[in-house]
């Protein structure tokens, strides 16, 4: 008795002194309280304090001026019209890629994670030139077609802004959506065909309750880029007079005064709410009942055969990346090689590489991707060693408080990007210890807070996949905590490890949101660049950074998939 | 103090290189090499500035050449983004520049009475066609005109609006115009603080009822040149610029009721607040934009310059004589003292659905 009592107190002490996973997470944990919960606290505080004491002023002038309301009810409808017609476009479409013999799956999924790495404001453009009610390119030739007397689209409208968040931010739940079913057991499936279902009842009736609480997730996903989104609002919504709450908080910062920055952060508070809930909904709702399941060994889910559908199918997965992708990106690379927009790029000199020269000559431009490549790798290589960890934690430990990082890097990811800077700029600028404002410390962490889950969400989905037995016989072997993760799990995840890494680094590497707000003299980034000379000095020289970096990323796409002979692409 | 003791030494030094400067720049016209006197100056400076990314890189070449010793570092944003900045850095004690050269007078005026600036005296002030600060916190140093612009390519001057009075009211125009927002433009804020004066609120009715789209001058330029837009009230120098660069057919139309010339100033951070406490440096600068030579690289930007004495204008447009017969002016104490209201205003009638 006496032996096994002393034996179990010797465990617990332990477990409690000397488990090196509680470093790891406390070192998360605080990363996060400091950089991510303080601030963020910060603000809701300071937007209910105006000279001093607690008022509700602030919250009254802001919610007094119709105009707010409007921009409230406009995000509400945009972002959750992009949400349901993301997920209605993503569900089938990563069904179709990952799940069947769809011919050219690997071109389409590249095709289809191409937009994720394009900068939306940039693919705002190009729809602006398309879709314009008078000269839509697009619109014209429709019209032209059908003999229409009237435009058929109208870009500066709720639904055109609908269109383009949803064709620029399906992707994300594309990726989550495809990582998950490629998770799933397949044998609930098969069971569903072997008693007789058809692919599509199977589909309906087992496939998709197991995706609820992705689906979900990826909901979230969406909503939120959407409702956070500045770029794309910003260039379709103004001219046709509709407003964000995205676009009203930089209204606000722009004012300038006091006032205005208490004003954004009102505002800003209420879209952080928004997205909470919907966060709390979509994660502790429909996602608490996790159906996932994950078998022991690897899984390789069958191929659903589309039958005399392969090909119907496969035209119309074509026409729709015809639409969402090619036509698009076709109208930005145009843009950049064409002196005059109001001429065919064909028209005899209208046809420049100037605009090329100019990006690549320009010495502020090269900075400028200088300063965004190095912290979008520092936010991607930090944020992954996070996400290692933290898969890791999460998928093989039952370590108490594991899920409080991971709560957190969600809740992160839900935040509006707006809500991210403006908190990190007044809490960062040495007010309260920390000076980091005005140097990239600030953007790689505001980086990191934004966009870790996407990375996270990979690493999970990739050592799920991994039986726990290999480590087993590691740890049988000897071998201890960290080396079992060296040698033996990071070996096996490195396809998705490099894959995560991307999924952080590419919305990094462009961001506009947080950038607009924190960059200074030395930190000056592409995506403030892009967005510069997209809006003020030449929108041929936008067009040529923007197809300058979506070539860089097909080049380095196609080399590591060559290097890694097919395991890796984006 | 013994560091105390050497930046005085250093200012004296840099005082007496400026004066010898100022005499000098008279006689020695086109030797930009002269650095005899400006070697003196060194350190680092930083000038926030809302001008052109491709004026700078030529200003950049033209200033290493004045200023050998001087490390002069720009950054370049629109007024709206530098404005906000600047707010957010004040909140911090220390600004991220020692010199500014953006937005209007107006903007100067806040700064003057934040104390944020540093008074310098400038000798040629006689020679200054623009209003400037009599304490010295801040000089005109570029003048941007807001005219309008339209396509000779797709319509004919006599279809489109001769004057900003028509550019609101003749509904044929209707939702086929577009100008910059006043609330992240400074140019633009200027512009309709004129108007008001000249035309009172029915201005900004009429510019709402045409339903005006409010976007940047980038994004309209563009539309023009498709045809989205029929014509934009824009600033000149972006319309000379692809003029120049392009071979641009755009066309500037000088309203008839006048154009919107806008003084920018130039402005010192006070040592209190600015990056580098290098306020000899920061002199040096100021008085080489404000002289003959600098003001001809303000012009080669298709900008105005806003000496008396300096011939040069802007590549196709008019002499800066010619300009200033007929102008619209802006009232910048009003403009400073009711921006909010203004501001509100404006988006009442047009920006609100």
């Amino acid at each position: 008795m006496c032996i096994i009592n002393e034996d179990t107190v010797l465990k617990r002490e332990k477990k409690f002194y000397f488990d090196v996973k509680w470093l790891f997470i406390i070192a998360i944990v605080g990363f996060l309280l400091v950089f991510q919960v303080f601030p963020l606290i910060y603000l809701v505080i300071r937007a209910f304090i105006s000279e001093g004491s607690f008022s509700l002023s602030s919250f009254e002038r802001i919610y007094s001026v119709p105009l707010n309301w409007t921009c409230v009810t406009n995000t509400l409808i945009t972002a959750t019209l992009s949400m349901i017609f993301g997920v209605l476009l993503a569900f089938p479409l990563a069904w179709l890629v990952g799940r069947t013999n769809l011919y050219g799956k690997k071109l389409f999924r590249t095709l289809f994670l191409m937009t994720y790495m394009v900068p939306p404001y940039v693919g705002a453009m190009a729809w602006l030139r398309l879709l314009n009610p008078k000269v839509g390119t697009l619109n014209v030739f429709l019209q032209n077609i059908f003999g229409l007397a009237e435009a058929p689209f109208d870009i500066y409208s709720i639904g055109g802004l609908v269109w383009v968040l949803t064709t620029f931010y399906y992707p994300y739940a594309f990726i989550t959506l495809s990582r998950a079913m490629e998770n799933m057991d397949p044998s609930l499936e098969e069971a569903s065909r072997i008693s007789g279902a058809s692919p599509i009842k199977t589909l309906l009736t087992v496939t998709l309750p197991l995706m609820l609480p992705s689906i979900a997730a990826s909901a979230l996903l969406v909503f939120v880029a959407a409702a956070s989104c500045y770029g794309i609002p910003s260039i379709i919504g103004a001219p046709g007079k509709i407003y964000t709450i995205t676009t009203r908080i930089v209204d606000y910062v722009y004012i300038g005064s006091d006032e205005g920055l208490t004003d954004a952060t009102v505002l800003a508070v209420f879209l952080m709410v928004m997205a909470l809930l919907i966060l709390f909904i979509s994660n502790f709702v429909i996602g608490k009942k996790d159906y996932i399941t994950v078998s022991g060994k690897s899984v390789r889910p069958a191929v659903v055969d589309l039958g005399r559908w392969r090909i119907p199918i496969t035209i119309l997965v074509g026409l729709f990346a015809l639409v969402v992708v090619i036509i698009p990106f076709a109208t930005v690379f145009a843009t950049s090689v064409t002196m005059n927009m109001g001429k065919s790029v064909f028209e005899p000199g209208n046809f420049t590489l100037k605009y090329w020269e100019t990006i690549i000559s320009r010495s502020s431009i090269l900075r400028s991707a200088q300063n965004s490549v190095v912290s979008a790798v520092w936010a991607a290589s930090l944020g992954m060693i996070v996400c290692i960890i933290m898969a890791y934690l999460l998928k093989r430990t039952n370590v108490r408080g594991r899920k409080i990082p991971d709560f957190l890097i969600t809740v992160g990811s839900g935040t509006p990007s707006v809500v991210i800077a403006l908190a990190l700029i007044m809490t960062m600028s040495g007010r309260f210890g920390i000076n980091i404002y005005n140097t990239m410390a600030i953007m790689v962490i505001a980086y990191m807070i934004k966009y870790m889950l996407m990375g996270m969400r990979t690493v999970v989905s990739a050592l799920s996949r991994v039986s726990p037995s290999l480590e087993e016989a590691a740890q049988i072997s000897g071998a201890g905590w960290l080396r079992r993760l060296r040698d033996v799990v990071l070996p096996l995840i490195v396809p998705s490890i490099v894959a995560g890494w991307f999924l952080i680094f590419m919305p990094c590497f462009y961001e506009l949101t947080m950038s607009n707000l924190l960059y200074s003299n030395n930190i000056k980034t592409l995506g403030v660049e892009l967005y510069n000379y997209q809006t003020y000095h030449s929108q041929q020289t936008a067009s040529a950074l923007a197809s300058g970096i979506l070539i860089l990323v097909a080049v380095v796409n196609f080399a590591l998939s060559k290097l890694t002979k097919g395991k890796f692409s984006i | 103090m013994k560091k105390k003791i050497l930046a005085c030494l250093a200012a004296a030094a840099m005082t007496f290189g400026i004066a010898g400067c100022g005499q000098s720049s008279g006689t020695s016209g086109e030797t930009g090499g002269n650095t005899n006197t400006n070697t003196d100056v060194s350190g680092k400076i930083v000038i926030y500035t809302s001008m052109y990314e491709d004026i700078i890189d030529d200003m950049e070449t033209a200033l290493e050449k004045e200023f050998p010793n001087l490390d002069i570092e720009f950054f370049q944003g629109g007024s709206g983004t530098i404005q906000s900045k600047i707010a957010a850095e004040k909140d911090s004690g220390k600004l991220g520049c020692d010199v500014l050269m953006v937005a209007e007078p107006s903007y100067s005026l806040e700064l003057k009475e934040a104390g944020i600036l540093h008074p310098y005296n400038y000798s040629e002030t006689d020679k200054l066609v623009f209003d400037y600060d009599p304490e010295g916190y801040w000089y005109p140093v570029r003048v941007c005109n807001m005219v309008l612009a339209y396509n000779p390519e797709k319509y004919s001057k006599s279809e489109v609006p001769n004057s900003f009075k028509d550019f609101a009211e003749n509904t044929s125009m209707k939702d086929s115009l577009s100008m910059s927002n006043p609330l992240t433009s400074g140019t633009a804020y200027s512009s309709v603080v004129g108007l008001l004066d000249k035309y009172g609120e029915d201005y900004f009715k009429a510019l709402g009822t045409q339903n005006v789209a409010i976007e940047s001058g980038s994004v309209a330029l563009t539309k023009l040149e498709t045809g989205e837009c029929k014509e934009i009230m824009v600033l000149e120098e972006s319309v000379l610029k692809k003029r120049e660069e392009e071979s641009s057919k755009l066309e500037v139309i000088y309203p008839e009721d006048g154009c919107i010339a806008i003084p920018s100033t130039i402005m010192i951070v006070d040592n209190k607040y600015s990056a580098n406490a290098n306020t000899a440096a920061a002199e040096a600068v100021e008085e080489f934009f404000l002289s003959p030579e600098g003001q001809k690289l303000i012009v080669k930007g298709w900008m105005y310059a806003v000496r008396s004495d300096v011939e040069e204008y802007p590549y196709d447009a008019i002499p800066l004589s010619q300009l200033l017969e007929n102008t619209i002016p802006v009232d910048w104490e009003k403009s400073y003292k009711q921006r909010e209201e203004i501001r509100t205003k404006f988006q009442e009638y047009v920006t609100v659905p």
